[in-house]
């Protein structure tokens, strides 16, 4: 183990990228931009099956403090990203993204903050469910976030914010290709790379066993009379 | 900092994490610059001279001289208890190694029941090897010059600081019905984990030391040296009633070693 500062983060980045690469999960996938550079990943996010967000792949550059893990990495989407908790510029605004010091939203709920134990991956999967779930206590995208309640509110009536996202998620189709990839739109086929892992913890479970699911089912019950929008689905 | 009196104007609209990262690595920084994680044993001169001016302190650092022999600065970096628990404790087992075998038990353990309470065990994992390394180090005998010059390498000083906090939040967790009646600002006890006990540089108070101790049976006895009209310091010791095995000296938001 070497001594200076930086050490962590670079043998704590250098784990974290073997691990994704040896089993790759559910939801997204990471590369270096510069293979000299541990310290800014791109990350791509497959939109949720069962949401307005499937079928997307959504880019984002994801860069690494040099105190790693000490200090939360910043998310940063390159895709067009019309979400309540995502600034104009594309920075992402999540709880867990948050250094933990006593920070000035303070009209934002008690959540989950950064710790030394979070991953690039739990962090991937906060965001893949904040996609569906925005926090609207904290908006980082005043507009969104009102044109999302009132979507919600008139239970998918005011389709405004609907079709923004539709179009959004059409309009990644050009970088899927390019990189030659094939979103899953099934949540088997979504989900079916993080069951052989042996290491599954209960983050996992809750994820996928609760709150998710459980959202999915609320989703489709809400939308089923939308097809006629959806013709970005691959089938 | 001069930022302060400019006319900063907070701007609801823009993201700050990537400021606040920076500011507080600079504070840190400058700690960094100034204090070792560690320092050598120092007589309580250095203590004299700090508060030079100061009648109750005074006093008290000589109660402190009468009933210790010397003591050990830590960096004020907010990890500053668990620093000097750290280090006390094991300095303590390599000169009598009879609860090393405990010790070493509940440590091991230790990572399993972490992540059976929900922490990610790729990353706990990762923590425990550095913990457990620099515990079997310490019960192979290195010398006590090896023992300092690993103890105060940032990289795994900092793995070792971590880890102990992962250990008082799983036991926060695991004690949740009692714990909760000592939480404030009516957060959950997660919340209080999440927020005061797993991010580096969150300073410790009473609760996090009263989980420490009773999560690896080990007993402290803290000398508090406040402004209280006592010529004397108050001392507690962790759990009550207990024979310490080492001695920390508290300063308000300071924690340092004491050698009786």
């Amino acid at each position: 183990m070497a001594s200076s500062p930086s050490s962590s983060a670079v043998k704590a980045l250098q784990l974290e990228l073997k691990k994704i690469h040896d089993e790759p999960v559910e939801g997204f996938r990471v590369k270096l931009i510069n293979d000299d550079d541990l310290f800014v990943w791109e990350v791509a996010i497959f939109g949720p099956p069962g949401t307005l967000y499937e079928g997307g792949y959504f880019k984002a550059h994801m860069k690494f403090p040099p105190d790693y893990p000490y200090c939360p990495p910043s998310v940063r989407f390159v895709s067009k990203m019309w979400h309540p908790n995502v600034y104009d510029n594309g920075d992402v605004c999540i709880s867990i993204l948050h250094p933990p010091v006593d920070d000035p939203q303070s009209g934002e709920l008690p959540s989950e903050r950064w710790n030394p134990t979070q991953t690039v991956r739990t962090v991937l999967l906060s965001i893949i469910s904040l996609l569906n779930e925005p926090n609207t206590y904290s908006p980082a995208n005043v507009d969104a976030s009102v044109m999302f309640r009132k979507f919600k509110e008139s239970k998918g009536k005011d389709k405004e914010y609907e079709n923004i996202i539709r179009k959004q998620v059409i309009a990644t189709k050009e970088d899927s290709e390019r990189d030659g990839v094939i979103v899953p739109t099934t949540l088997q086929e979504y989900c079916v790379s993080s069951k052989p892992s042996s290491h599954d913890n209960q983050v996992d479970a809750d994820f996928y066993d609760d709150d998710y699911v459980d959202d999915l089912d609320d989703e489709e019950e809400m939308y089923e009379d939308d097809d006629e929008d959806s013709g970005n689905e691959e089938s | 900092m001069a930022e302060a009196d400019s006319g900063f104007n907070y701007d609801p609209t823009k993201n700050y994490d990537d400021q606040i990262c920076a500011q507080q690595r600079d504070i840190e920084k400058q700690i960094t610059d100034e204090q070792s994680l560690v320092s050598n044993i120092l007589s309580f001169d250095v203590l004299k001279t700090e508060y030079q001016d100061d009648q109750v302190f005074q006093n008290k650092i000589q109660d402190i001289k009468s009933r210790y022999k010397h003591m050990r600065k830590t960096r004020g970096d907010g990890n500053c208890f668990f620093r000097a628990f750290g280090f006390a404790y094991l300095e303590h087992l390599l000169k009598d190694d009879s609860d090393f075998p405990r010790f070493k038990e509940v440590a091991s353990k230790s990572k399993d029941e972490l992540v059976s309470l929900g922490f990610p065990q790729f990353t706990i994992e990762d923590f425990h090897d550095t913990f457990m390394e620099v515990i079997d180090k310490v019960g192979n005998k290195i010398s006590y010059e090896e023992f300092f010059q690993l103890y105060t390498d940032q990289g795994i000083s900092d793995y070792f600081v971590v880890y102990l906090r992962l250990i008082v939040s799983g036991h926060l967790q695991k004690e949740e019905d009692f714990f909760m009646n000592f939480v404030e600002g009516g957060r959950t006890v997660k919340e209080f984990c999440n927020q005061e006990v797993e991010p580096m540089h969150k300073e410790s108070d009473h609760i996090h030391i009263t989980a420490l101790t009773a999560a690896l049976g080990v007993t402290i006895r803290v000398e508090y040296m406040d402004r209280g009209d006592s010529d004397k310091c108050n001392q507690h010791d962790f759990p009550d009633g207990s024979k310490p095995d080492i001695f920390l000296l508290y300063r308000p938001g300071h924690y340092d070693i004491l050698y009786p």
